[in-house]
C-alpha cells in the first residue's frame, strides 16, 4: 500500500493524491473488517469466563478492586466497533480518519486478544505497564542520540557501543564515587565517543557505518576483557549503586498511572524531560533549524554561513552525551553491576525506534514504548500458558513493532544528506 | 558410577605421578559460551575445573571466550590449529560446532559440558548433569518456605540443560504438595506442554531484573531464574525489595558464594558441579583412561546438590530440614522419581 510516485503537470498532482488517499482507505478498511472477524471468531468464540486484570500489587499500601473483564462479551464488542470502524473507511468522509482508525484498530485487537489470553486467569496490568515504561528507556535515549545525530546528517550506529560504554562507566565510577559520579562519567564518556565519531566522519571523512562499527567493536572488546580481567577479580568495582525511584507527590498515588509514571527512577523521567528537550531544541529554535538544515542541504546551509562541520560536532557529541546517560541506565538504573555485552543489542532497537519514530525525538519515543509494550506483554502471555509457542511470543515486540509502523506510522523520509559526508570548498 | 568425592584426589595423585615432569605440557583448552568466563556462574563454574587442573595436576589451561554464537565454530577451529591435549566447549549450544571439529579431528580429544551425543562420538566425553535432582530439592524447600503460596521460575532459552532445572523445581514443589496437603503454585514453566517463561538470551542482566519483577508482581516470592548471568538482574531487585519480599533460588554454582554483593538474597542455589566433571575429564585425558561417551553428574556421585543455606538457616524450620533429607535419601535411593 505505498503510494505512487507523484509526478506528471501540477494539475493531476491533487486527483492523484485522492485516489491514493481513497486506495489507503480501502486497504485500512479491510484490515479493520478482517480483525473484526478474528476478534469475533477466535476471540470471542473462544472466550469463556472472565478476564482479571489486577490494578493493585499484591503489596501495594492501597488496593484498587481488580477490573473484571468478561471475555466473550467484550471480545463481541471489540468485533462491532471494529466493524464500524472498517465499514466508515469506505463511506464518504471516512478518509480524515484513516490512520487514527488503523491505530485504534490495532490497539483495540490488541486489547481483544489479551482479553482472550487472559480469560478464565488473570495478571497484574499495572505491573505490565510500568514494566513497559522502564523497557521503553534505553531504546528511547538510544533512539533520542540517533535523531539528534542523523537531523544533522550523520549516520549514528555507534550508538550500541555508546550505551555500552556508558553501562561500563556507569558501574566502574559509580562503584567508586557513588551514582551521580558515575552518572556524570557516563555521560562524559558517551559525549567521547560521540566527539570520536564526528572526529572520524566529519573531518576524516571516514565511511559512517564503518566508524560507527569499528567504535562499537571496540567498545565491545574493551569492556568485556576488563570485565573478564579485572571485575571478576576485584567485585568492589562493579558494585554500583542503583538510583532508587522518585515518588511524585500526590501523582505516585493514582491508580496504574502512578506507579507507570510518577514511582519511576532518574531515568526514566530523564528520558522524558530529554525527549522534549530535544523536540523544543530541533523544531521550535534557530539552532534546531539550523542544526536540521545541515542534514538536508550543508551546502546550502553552508552558504549562508552555517558551520556544517561545527554543528556536526556538537550534536554528535550531544547525541553521543544522550547515549551515555541511556548506558547508564541499565547499571546505575537497574542492576548495578556490568556484565559483558548486557546491552545486547537494544542500540539497535533505539536505532530502528528512530526510524520509526520517523527522526523525530517524540516518535522514536512513541515507537520505544511500543517495543516495550510488546516485550512486558510477551512476559505476561508466557505466564498465561497460552497456546503459542514461547518463541513466537519473544518475537512479539519486533512484529508489533514493524505490524505498526508500516500500518499507522507510513512512509517515513529520513534527512537528505544522511550518511553523506560534508566537503567545504 | 564413581562419586567426584572420593575419587578425584587419587586420581589426581595418581595422574601427577605418572605424567611427572611432562605434567606442565598438558593443555586443557576451554571454548566458553557467551555470557562471559566470569558470568559468577555456567562458564565460570566450567572454567573453575581447568584452575583446579591447574593447582592439582599441573596442566596449563587456556579458554576462549564466545561473544556470540557466531564465534563458536572458529573458536574451537583456532584452538584445533594450537596444541591442545584437550578441547572442553561450555555449552548445549556448542554441540553441533563440537561433533563438526571432533569430526574433523579424529585424534583430538575434545569434551563438552551439557551435551551428550547419541550415538557416542569416539573422540568426545560428554558431560551431563541430573540437575532435575537437585532442582527438585530446591523447589521442596521453596514450596515450604513461601509466605505467598507463589514460586517463579524463568529460563534463558527453551533448551533441556536449562528447562531440565525447572521441571526439577516444578515437580519439587508439586511433591511437597502432595506430601503437606499445600496448593502452592509454580508460575514461568510448563512441563507438560514444555513452554514458559525465557529471555531468550543469556545477556540482558535487565531483562533478569524486568523477568523476576513480572514474577513478583504475579505473587511469586521466591524465584528462581536459570539464565546463567541474567540471573544477577533479578538479585538487584531482590536486594533492593528485602529477602522479606523476594528471595532467589541461584543456579549452576552455589550464588552466595559467587555472587557476594547479594549474597543476602540467595535462598539457596541448585549447584551443578560443572568444575568437578572438567577436572575429571582432564585427569582421565592425562592419565589415558579418556574415550567418548557420557559423565552423568547425579545427587548420589555429588556432581549436582543444592548448596547450604547460609544466612536463610533460620527461614528453614527444622522440621522442613528433616523432611528435605528424607526426600533427598529417596531421591537418591531411588524410590522418589523426580522425572514425573
Amino acid at each position: 500500500m505505498t503510494s505512487t510516485p507523484i509526478s506528471g503537470p501540477v494539475a493531476q498532482k491533487g486527483k492523484k493524491l485522492d485516489t491514493t488517499k481513497v486506495r489507503q482507505a480501502h486497504v485500512t478498511g479491510w484490515i479493520l473488517l478482517g480483525l473484526a472477524v478474528l476478534a469475533a471468531v477466535v476471540f470471542g468464540a473462544g472466550s469463556e469466563g472472565t478476564a482479571t486484570f489486577r490494578l493493585s500489587r499484591p503489596n501495594d499500601p492501597w488496593a484498587l478492586p481488580d477490573l473484571l473483564i468478561p471475555a466473550a462479551a467484550f471480545n463481541y464488542l471489540v468485533a462491532a466497533v471494529l466493524a464500524f470502524l472498517g465499514v466508515r473507511q469506505f463511506l464518504r468522509g471516512g478518509l480524515r480518519w484513516t490512520s487514527l482508525s488503523l491505530g485504534l484498530g490495532m490497539a483495540l485487537a490488541v486489547a481483544a486478544f489479551l482479553v482472550w489470553a487472559t480469560a478464565g486467569k488473570g495478571f497484574s496490568l499495572t505491573g505490565m505497564l510500568q514494566a513497559t515504561v522502564v523497557a521503553a528507556v534505553p531504546i528511547t535515549l538510544g533512539g533520542l542520540a540517533g535523531v539528534l545525530s542523523e537531523r544533522v546528517g550523520v549516520v549514528n550506529i555507534a550508538i550500541e557501543g555508546m550505551l555500552l560504554a556508558g553501562a561500563f562507566t556507569g558501574a566502574l565510577l559509580g562503584s567508586l564515587v557513588g551514582g551521580i559520579g558515575g552518572l556524570v562519567a557516563a555521560v562524559v564518556i558517551g559525549g567521547m565517543f560521540g566527539f570520536i565519531l564526528a572526529a572520524l566522519v566529519v573531518t576524516y571523512r571516514v565511511d559512517q557505518i564503518i566508524a560507527g562499527v569499528v567504535i562499537n567493536l571496540f567498545v565491545l572488546g574493551v569492556t568485556s576483557y576488563v570485565s573478564s580481567q579485572v571485575y571478576s577479580e576485584h567485585r568492589f568495582l562493579n558494585n554500583a549503586p542503583i538510583f532508587s525511584p522518585i515518588r511524585i507527590p500526590v501523582l505516585a498515588d493514582l491508580p496504574v498511572l502512578g506507579p507507570m509514571l510518577f514511582q519511576q527512577n532518574l531515568f526514566v523521567y530523564g528520558a522524558i524531560v530529554m525527549v522534549a528537550v530535544a523536540t523544543y531544541y530541533l523544531f521550535h529554535t534557530r539552532m534546531g533549524l539550523r542544526a536540521r538544515s545541515v542534514g538536508e542541504h550543508p551546502r546550502a546551509a553552508d552558504t549562508l554561513g552555517i558551520n556544517v562541520y561545527r554543528t556536526r560536532y556538537i550534536n554528535v557529541t550531544v547525541a553521543g552525551m544522550v547515549a551515555g546517560f541511556g548506558g547508564a541506565w541499565f547499571t546505575l538504573g537497574s542492576v548495578g553491576r556490568f556484565d559483558e555485552n548486557m546491552t545486547n543489542g537494544l542500540g539497535y532497537i533505539g536505532l530502528a525506534a528512530m526510524i520509526f519514530g520517523r527522526w523525530h525525538p517524540v516518535g522514536a519515543l512513541m515507537a520505544a514504548l511500543i517495543f516495550g509494550f510488546a516485550n512486558s506483554l510477551q512476559q505476561k502471555l508466557a505466564l498465561l500458558n497460552t497456546p503459542i509457542p514461547s518463541e513466537f511470543l519473544a518475537m512479539a515486540p519486533y512484529i508489533a513493532t514493524i505490524v505498526l509502523v508500516a500500518g499507522v506510522v507510513g512512509r517515513a523520509r529520513a534527512p537528505a544528506a544522511d550518511g553523506e559526508a560534508y566537503v567545504k570548498e | 558410577m564413581f562419586s567426584f568425592r572420593k575419587t578425584l584426589a587419587p586420581t589426581f595423585l595418581a595422574a601427577a605421578l605418572i605424567a611427572g615432569s611432562d605434567a606442565s605440557a598438558f593443555t586443557a583448552c576451554q571454548v566458553t559460551d557467551t555470557g562471559g568466563i566470569d558470568d559468577n556462574s555456567f562458564n565460570q563454574t566450567a572454567w573453575q575445573g581447568v584452575l583446579d587442573a591447574q593447582e592439582s595436576l599441573g596442566v596449563e589451561g587456556r579458554f576462549l571466550e564466545s561473544q556470540a554464537e557466531t564465534d563458536y565454530v572458529a573458536n574451537i577451529n583456532s584452538l584445533v590449529n594450537g596444541d591442545c591435549d584437550i578441547i572442553i566447549t561450555v555449552g548445549f549450544l556448542l554441540g553441533d560446532a563440537t561433533k563438526e571439529a571432533a569430526a574433523a579431528n579424529p585424534d583430538q580429544a575434545f569434551s563438552i559440558v551439557d551435551y551428550a551425543y547419541d550415538p557416542v562420538i569416539p573422540n568426545i566425553l560428554g558431560q551431563v548433569y541430573a540437575t532435575d535432582e537437585a532442582a527438585f530439592l530446591a523447589g521442596y524447600v521453596a514450596a515450604g518456605v513461601t509466605k505467598t503460596g507463589v514460586l517463579g521460575t524463568f529460563g534463558g532459552i527453551n533448551i533441556p540443560p536449562v528447562t531440565i532445572f525447572m521441571d526439577g523445581f516444578y515437580r519439587g514443589a508439586m511433591y511437597y504438595n502432595a506430601q503437606n496437603g499445600t496448593e502452592v503454585t509454580v508460575l514461568g514453566w510448563n512441563p507438560e506442554t514444555r513452554e514458559g517463561l525465557f529471555t531468550n538470551n543469556f545477556n540482558s542482566l535487565d531483562d533478569g531484573r524486568a523477568f523476576a519483577q513480572n514474577l513478583y508482581d504475579e505473587g511469586a516470592d521466591i524465584v528462581m531464574p536459570v539464565a546463567g548471568p541474567v540471573g544477577l538482574g533479578s538479585a538487584s531487585l531482590a536486594n533492593e525489595l528485602g529477602a522479606d519480599k523476594l528471595m532467589l533460588v541461584g543456579v549452576d554454582a552455589d550464588l552466595y558464594l559467587t555472587d557476594p554483593n547479594n549474597s543476602h538474597v540467595y535462598l539457596t542455589s541448585v549447584t551443578k558441579r560443572m568444575d568437578a566433571t572438567v577436572s575429571e575429564v582432564i585427569a582421565r585425558a592425562m592419565n589415558g583412561s579418556f574415550e567418548g561417551g557420557v559423565l552423568v553428574g547425579t545427587l548420589d556421585n555429588g556432581g549436582v546438590d543444592l548448596a547450604p543455606f547460609h544466612d536463610m538457616a533460620e527461614r528453614v524450620p527444622a522440621e522442613l530440614s528433616t523432611k528435605l533429607a528424607a526426600v533427598r535419601a529417596g531421591i537418591i535411593d531411588g524410590s522418589i522419581n523426580v522425572g514425573e
